[in-house]
C-alpha cells in the first residue's frame, strides 16, 4: 500500500481541489500565479490531527475572500460574521476534498478539526512551510495554499503518522 | 432539522429547499444541541455535519440513534470517505450527502432516506 504521497503529488492534489472548490463554492476561477497578496488579508488554518501530521493555511486577500462570500450567500455585501463563516466553510469543504483525494492515493484516512480563522497572516507554531501555491483571479486579487510540515520533514515526502 | 455551525450551509440549505416538500423545522449549530433538541422537534429527517466544534457529528449522531432507534439522518459533509463513511453506515444514518451539495443529489438521498 502507498502510504506515502510525494511533494507533487500532493501540490496536484491541492492545487486540484481548491479550483474546483473554489468554483464550485465561490463562482470564482482561481489561476496559479505569482501575483503578490495584498495589505488586507484573512487567513483560515486546518490541522490534521490524525492520519497526515500536517496542516494546511488559506491566506488570501480580504476582498477575495468578500467577494467568494458575496457569491456563496448571494448578496451584494457581507458582514464580518460571514466572512468569517464562508471562509471557515469552504476551507472546511476544500480539506474534506483534500483528505478525499489523499484517502484514494494512499487508503490513509486523514482527519482534521474545526478551521480557525484569523484576521491577517498566521503562522503556525512548530511547523514550517513545504511549500506554497499562489493563485490570483481576474481582478488580480490573490490567494496563498499553504502546506505545513513538521520541522523535521520539510524537505522530504509527506508520510501517514497513523 | 439541520445540524451544521456554517450559516452558509443553512443559507444554502434554505436555497436548494425551497419549493419543495420540505420545511426545515430547527437549526441546531453544535452536536450537542441536537442532542437536546431532538426528543422536541422530532424531525422526519436530521441533516447533520460532521466537522463542528465540540461534538462532532458522527458522536452526535451515534447518540441520537441509541435514544432514538427509528431517527433518520443524513449526514451532510465533504468526507465523504473511507472510515467516516463507513462509520456513518455502522451507526445507522440512512445516507451521506457529499459537500458542496445540490439539490438533485440531495433530494434523492433525503428521498431514500424517509422510504
Amino acid at each position: 500500500m502507498n502510504t506515502v504521497l510525494t511533494k507533487e503529488q500532493l501540490e496536484q492534489i491541492l492545487d486540484q481541489a481548491l479550483q474546483n472548490v473554489t468554483e464550485q463554492t465561490a463562482g470564482v476561477r482561481l489561476n496559479q500565479g505569482d501575483q503578490p497578496l495584498g495589505e488586507d488579508l484573512c487567513t483560515v488554518h486546518i490541522t490534521f490531527d490524525r492520519g497526515f501530521s500536517t496542516s494546511l493555511t488559506l491566506c488570501a486577500d480580504t476582498s477575495l475572500l468578500t467577494r467568494m462570500a458575496c457569491n456563496s450567500f448571494h448578496e451584494d455585501e457581507v458582514d464580518s460574521e460571514d466572512l468569517e463563516d464562508f471562509t471557515k466553510e469552504y476551507f472546511n469543504v476544500l480539506c474534506g476534498k483534500i483528505a478525499g483525494s489523499m484517502f484514494q492515493a494512499t487508503q490513509v484516512a486523514a482527519h482534521f478539526g474545526p478551521p480557525v480563522f484569523y484576521h491577517g497572516r498566521y503562522e503556525p507554531e512548530g511547523q514550517e512551510v513545504q511549500f506554497v501555491l499562489t493563485y490570483s483571479d481576474d481582478r488580480r486579487e490573490g490567494a496563498q495554499l499553504i502546506h505545513h510540515v513538521p520541522r523535521s520533514h520539510a524537505d522530504g515526502a509527506v508520510s501517514d503518522q497513523a | 432539522m439541520v445540524v451544521d455551525d456554517s450559516r452558509l450551509v443553512r443559507a444554502q440549505l434554505e436555497d436548494v429547499l425551497a419549493g419543495t416538500d420540505y420545511q426545515i423545522a430547527a437549526y441546531c449549530r453544535s452536536g450537542e444541541d441536537a442532542i437536546k433538541q431532538y426528543a422536541e422537534v422530532a424531525p422526519d429527517l436530521v441533516t447533520m455535519d460532521i466537522i463542528m466544534q465540540g461534538m462532532d457529528g458522527l458522536d452526535a449522531a451515534e447518540i441520537i440513534l441509541k435514544e432514538h432507534p427509528d431517527a433518520r439522518i443524513v449526514m451532510v459533509s465533504s468526507l465523504a470517505y473511507g472510515d467516516t463513511f463507513e462509520r456513518a453506515k455502522s451507526i445507522g444514518t440512512r445516507g451521506f450527502v457529499d459537500k458542496p451539495f445540490h439539490q438533485e443529489q440531495l433530494l434523492r438521498v433525503f428521498g431514500q432516506a424517509l422510504s
